[in-house]
């Protein structure tokens, strides 16, 4: 018979166990979420194709239009685009998704118990789901502009997972903080934006050396996500080079923050209810 | 045998922060507080605690039907948010064997976007049911709803009573050990209602351990096999169901038949003249009123001023403290400064619905334009329920969704046969 121990600031081992056995809630969370969207649009799941392209004309007009980035690129510019686009989409979404976790969420967590971060993992595979979505169109896109990868494309599905799991983490680590400052919300949008532009999206860390400025690499450097999106368009364009230096920087962040978020959003997620 | 539920030591302690509930005269004054919290924004406003719960100690055995009473505020929401690890107990340790599932409210995560179909697989996985389990009960589910031709249809386009049969069939067919159940559950018309008192005490019957909460204590009675009774989050008495309910209704049932309000606060919108300093209910020992009976209770006011033309405003509200009704009482009189006044008030033919009610009592004054101005307010004070009318022996059921105004039995004014059928 199971047997479960209530008492302030409880065992971990028991809520490990509660989420491995609540793990249908985190599919359910994200079925819910994807149903719900396209509930009553026109064109319906046609949105999750649509919206990304749009990014990326827009993207690609600003960066390579205006900016000239795309001038002598080894590969169609807009593919480029599209490839950086993906996993910062998804690290951004994984991100403001985790970060209004509990602001979201609080009714339901008000009234039933279910270990808290299945919240942020459902979401997080919602962004997921779309992510595949748009990685099917990049192939499209791939026939359509004649464009033969290497063989590193078969990585990319693998660079994926990282990167989603560092947006949720960094989000869960703003969540926490949100319980108390609910202003933290009205920002997020505002530095996801600013983050894209920080990140080699529509640009590669070597454009960025050589044609603005060492210093303002160094500001990309540190941004977490840019080792993980880079990887990722080292897999889909194989002319690009593999920058291992925001490579681990990205990989430091993730390591750091697993254990730094988890526990705060463990501590949090205890009287969370209360304080609302 | 190991019992279902072991409480020992439990406390649950809330801080309470009294923010500056000040209302803002102008924006600059609001300016000014907010600078003030930007400059120093750990510092907090004074701060208290309240102990919701303490040192609570009981045990629930395998197969027990446990009713959980006691006035509100005695802890029994926050007893079972502690069982339901909804929030966790600040003090003692909580033990229990077998799985949980627990109904604090209907509908808990439904989305009205979806089909009823698809809210019984997001519901049931946010109850703790595996996939699996849902398609064993789903025929189950929707036959105990009776909703079997909307299932496809999005919930946001069912009637109410619709929607609550869906949540509870959910709710009420999760497969576990022990169930602890809210007395939010007593919802939908009064036919399904007693579908659903029947589930539970079915599900009693099997072998299920039960915690309920309620203020309906012929529901008690008929589900119960023994009663907690929480007083200021101690336990007070555990046992026999009878002799609980007893201790209950001699400790006013829930509402306090004397209450001494002479410290409540000042409102900024009163002009404070005069204070209303105690409440009283007066023909009645539990604070219960059958159907339209006159509700009397006596208020002792003291008066700062002399003050023309008083008379009392009384707004009874729902037990959400939703708004019911109001009432002005006809002129008292002149207050003369210095004095204290017992005034009887008796509020007769309110049909009012069987509920609880709260009422916030007014002291205000007319002038000659017929406007009023306040004096001074207690919220929430009057507190009372009403029964159902008794027809034939039998006390009628309710529902909440009826709304708060009994309409008395509408008379038939004529009644004549128009057609033959030969």
């Amino acid at each position: 018979m199971q047997k479960t121990v209530i008492e302030p600031n409880g065992k971990s081992f028991q809520y490990w166990k509660d989420l491995w056995r609540y793990r249908e809630l985190a599919l359910n969370f994200a079925k819910r979420d994807i149903t719900v969207r396209y509930k009553q649009t026109f064109i319906g799941f046609g949105w999750s194709i649509i919206n990304p392209i749009l990014n990326m004309l827009i993207m690609t007009f600003i960066f390579g239009n205006l900016a000239g980035f795309s001038e002598n690129s080894a590969a169609p510019y807009q593919l480029i685009v599209y490839a950086g686009l993906i996993p910062w989409t998804l690290f951004s979404r994984s991100f403001t998704l985790a970060s209004g976790t509990f602001v979201t969420n609080a009714e339901l967590m008000k009234k039933v118990y279910f270990p808290r971060l299945i919240s942020p993992l459902g979401s997080s595979l919602t962004s997921l789901i779309d992510t595949a979505i748009s990685f099917g169109v990049m192939l499209i896109m791939m026939l359509i502009y004649h464009y033969t990868p290497s063989f590193r494309l078969l990585l990319a599905p693998v660079m994926l997972i990282p990167m989603m799991f560092l947006g949720m983490f960094l989000g869960l680590f703003v969540s926490v903080f949100t319980i108390k400052y609910r202003d933290l919300i009205q920002i997020i949008p505002l530095l996801v934006q600013i983050g894209q532009y920080a990140t080699p999206v529509a640009y590669s860390m070597n454009d960025i050396k050589t044609k603005v400025s060492p210093t303002a690499a160094l500001a990309f450097l540190v941004n977490p996500a840019t080792g993980f999106v880079s990887a990722f368009k080292w897999c889909v364009i194989k002319t690009e080079v593999f920058d291992w230096h925001s490579f681990l920087i990205s990989f430091a962040w993730l390591i750091v923050f697993i254990p730094i978020a988890t526990k705060l959003f463990r501590k949090a997620e205890r009287t969370f209810v209360d304080l609302v | 045998m190991e019992p279902a539920i072991k409480v020992e030591g439990v406390g649950k302690k809330y801080v309470i922060s009294h923010k500056n509930t000040m209302k803002y005269d102008n924006n600059l004054q609001h300016l000014a507080v907010l600078a003030k919290r930007l400059a120093h924004p750990i510092r907090s406003s004074s701060k208290e605690d309240f102990w919701a719960l303490k040192d609570v100690n009981f045990d629930v055995q395998p197969g027990e039907s446990i009713g959980l009473i006691g006035k509100n505020g005695a802890g029994k929401s926050t007893m079972l948010k502690l069982i339901s690890r909804i929030t966790e107990p600040t003090t003692g340790r909580i033990e229990i064997n077998g799985t949980v599932s627990s109904m604090l409210e209907v509908g808990t995560g439904f989305n009205k976007e979806l089909t009823g179909r698809e809210n019984i697989y997001l519901n049931g996985a946010i109850l703790g049911m595996r996939r699996s389990e849902i398609d064993k009960k789903f025929d189950t589910i929707v036959e105990f709803s009776e909703i079997d031709q909307f299932i496809d249809t999005p919930v946001k386009r069912y009637s109410s009573g619709m929607f609550v049969r869906l949540a509870f069939a959910v709710a009420s067919h999760l497969e576990s050990d022990i169930m602890v159940v809210d007395e939010v559950l007593a919802v939908g018309d009064s036919r399904f209602q007693k579908k659903c008192l029947e589930q539970m005490a079915q599900s009693a019957q099997t072998g299920r351990t039960v915690l309920y909460v309620s203020h309906n204590m012929a529901t008690i009675r008929q589900l119960c096999s023994r009663t907690i009774f929480l007083e200021r989050g101690r336990v007070s008495f555990i046992g026999d169901v009878d002799e609980g309910i007893d201790h209950y209704l001699a400790n006013g049932g829930g509402n306090e038949l004397v209450k001494d309000v002479s410290a409540h606060p000042e409102s900024s919108w009163a002009t404070n003249e005069a204070r209303i300093i105690k409440v009283e209910m007066l023909d009645t020992t539990e604070c219960v009123y059958a159907y339209n009976e006159p509700i009397k209770f006596r208020v002792t006011v003291h008066a700062k001023n002399d003050i023309e033309k008083v008379t009392m405003r009384v707004d009874v509200n729902d037990r959400n403290h939703e708004s019911v009704g109001m009432s002005f009482s006809e002129p008292i009189g002149d207050l003369k400064k210095g004095c204290t006044y017992e005034i009887d008030f008796s509020m007769a033919d309110h049909r009012l619905a069987p509920d609880f009610y709260a009422a916030t009592l007014t002291l205000s004054t007319g002038n000659n334009f017929g406007t009023y101005s306040s004096i001074d307010t207690v919220f929430h004070v009057l507190q009372f329920d009403v029964l159902g009318m008794e027809i034939n022996g039998l006390r009628e059921t309710w529902t909440q969704v009826w709304g708060h105004l009994h309409i008395p039995p509408i008379e038939t004014t004529s009644f004549k046969q128009i057609e033959s059928n030969q």
